[in-house]
């Protein structure tokens, strides 16, 4: 069962297209991470979706019910991370959890119990009775993602939740959420960091210029995308005529800080391997060591962005 | 709880901190103490309707309409802190309407200017008891008074606060605009006496409509010109809440 389908998703703002036809499936109990460059179309699609604003065109099912028609009954049923920051700036935090958790109509002894739970797992004792005002930027984002959980949901929509976060409070917030999809949360993720994505979710999509580019398991995603190889082959010494010797091989470069790294970039990469191999030994050039480095999604992400962005497309 | 009610309670509890509470009683006491006898000496009696009145007790009772126009100053802010510390879309993406939200502000308003015309009155009150003329009217015209003018004052700083984005702008415009209306109206000074020109401005102000029913309420001074100003106040409010609602939902996020 799918927690969001929506078919043929368009947002227009005049002239500009935000969003243009897309179609997303996640499935319930998944994360499912959104990427995109700035201005790819990430946050109008999140609006769209928690039913900040409508479409120009297209569908949107959220857990099963008509979102355009029903967006306040999709509301009542999800949770929502906004990219900016969000707090009332005179509370306390123990406060602002509290009152979060009235505005959402839970009895006064279970959001009392809420809140003591949220700030030992968002680690916020130290500044519980501190205003939101005099928090750090991280501090506050803790405070922003941990009042979300003061309420029940079904679906709980994060962009760019660890923006602020240092990275032992990053960790502790991806392993809270991993434990929360475990438990049957549906999330919706958007994110810069691609390692966090890689950590996370199950599903990703890319999107750019307000299309999707590709959707699937990061290793899918790598293993479809990611068939150019990185090979470095680390030289004993250093040799001057090198850059002549491999000057008839495509696809290999001279890392030339060192002198003695050649680094292959192909989807042959074997190939190219071989040829240089005969060249060194012909010259009777000492390799030091030999190695592969994976794919990461990072580098699938740029270079996604990069053929979209390109002049033809 | 419904929804509207939940986000009126979170309003009080954002709006009504001590510095705000101290500020809307002692700015009044300010006025009506100091400056109420302060003037005395130049100001012997008052003219108002077919007879006279103490300073004083003018003054207390023109603090009741500054304060109720004061305290809807609440409306603007809570709205522009919203906007600027991303609350307002927080609310939308949460089991709210904007209706639920727009109705909050004003019921936020309407008690905030209940509550301050209350507490001027009971502090006024040892200024301007022996003017005082009970009668059946008197309660109606106040609360009339307090929620048709927290709801026009209220709409106004709503309008103002969805306008601007800069927080420079939205404070000089927000005091300018009400520092016009509170020293541009018969708050402080009746109009009869003040120069021509002066006088028909302080009846191009809502704020001197609001203390005139007021002041008719508290003094028993009923009039069909009395009558004719709480028309124009109810007109006026309710052009003011169409125009800021319509704002208000028309507000991007």
């Amino acid at each position: 069962m799918s927690s969001i389908v929506a078919r043929s998703l368009s947002k227009s703002y005049g002239d500009v297209v935000a969003v243009n036809g897309i179609d997303l499936d996640v499935k319930a109990g998944h994360v499912f991470g959104f990427l995109g460059p700035n201005g790819a179309g990430k946050s109008t699609t999140m609006k769209l979706l928690t039913t900040l604003m409508p479409p120009t065109n297209g569908t949107i099912e959220i857990l099963g019910l008509n979102a355009i028609k029903h967006p306040l009954e999709v509301r009542k049923r999800i949770g929502v991370v906004i990219q900016q920051p969000s707090y009332e700036p005179n509370l306390s935090v123990e406060k602002s959890l509290e009152k979060y958790g009235m505005m959402w109509n839970i009895d006064k002894k279970t959001r009392k119990q809420k809140a003591d739970e949220l700030i030992d797992i968002f680690d916020l004792q130290e500044i519980r009775k501190q205003k939101n005002e005099d928090l750090s930027i991280g501090q506050r984002r803790r405070v922003q993602v941990a009042r979300e959980f003061m309420h029940e949901m079904d679906l709980l929509f994060l962009d760019e939740p660890t923006v602020g976060l240092d990275p032992s409070a990053r960790r502790r917030l991806l392993d809270f959420l991993k434990n929360k999809a475990k438990s049957g949360l549906t999330i919706f993720y958007t994110t810069h960091v691609l390692t966090e994505a890689e950590y996370l979710c199950d599903e990703i999509a890319v999107i750019n210029k307000g299309k999707i580019l590709a959707v699937d398991t990061p290793d899918q995603l790598k293993s479809t995308f990611g068939q150019e190889k990185t090979i470095k082959v680390h030289l004993l010494y250093r040799h001057d005529n090198l850059a002549d010797l491999l000057s008839n091989i495509a696809d290999c470069s001279i890392d030339f800080n060192t002198g003695t790294d050649i680094i292959i970039q192909s989807g042959k990469s074997e190939l190219v391997l071989s040829k240089i191999l005969q060249i060194l030994i012909e010259n009777n050039i000492a390799i030091e060591d030999l190695s592969a480095m994976p794919t990461t999604l990072e580098e699938i992400f740029l270079k996604m962005v990069k053929d979209t962005n390109a002049p033809d497309n | 709880m419904h929804p509207t009610i939940r986000l009126v309670n979170r309003n009080l509890t954002i709006s009504l901190n001590p510095g705000f509470l101290v500020w809307q009683v002692i700015f009044p006491i300010v006025y009506i103490f100091v400056a109420g006898f302060a003037y005395t000496s130049l100001i012997k009696s008052v003219p108002f309707g077919d007879s006279h009145m103490d300073y004083p007790a003018f003054i207390a009772s023109g603090m009741i309409g500054f304060n109720i126009m004061n305290s809807t100053l609440v409306s603007g802010i809570i709205i522009w802190n919203d906007r600027r510390h991303g609350m307002f879309e927080q609310i939308l993406v949460g089991p709210f309407t904007r209706a639920n939200y727009i109705l909050s502000n004003v019921y936020t308003i309407a008690i905030i200017g209940l509550i301050s015309a209350a507490l001027i009155t009971l502090i006024g009150y040892p200024l301007f008891f022996e003017s005082v003329k009970p009668n059946p009217l008197t309660i109606p015209f106040m609360v009339f008074a307090s929620i048709v003018g927290s709801i026009l004052f209220g709409s106004i700083a709503s309008i103002i606060s969805t306008r601007l984005r800069s927080s420079e702008g939205f404070n000089v415009i927000i005091n300018t605009v009400f520092l016009f209306f509170a020293f541009v109206s018969t708050a402080f000074y009746p109009a009869q006496g003040a120069p021509e020109p002066l006088a028909t401005a302080f009846y191009l102000n809502p704020l001197t409509y609001l203390v005139d029913i007021i002041r008719a309420g508290v003094f028993g001074t009923f009039t069909e010109f009395v009558m004719l100003e709480m028309l124009v106040l109810l007109g006026l409010a309710a052009a003011l809440f169409v125009v800021a609602i319509k704002l208000l939902t028309k507000l991007d996020l």
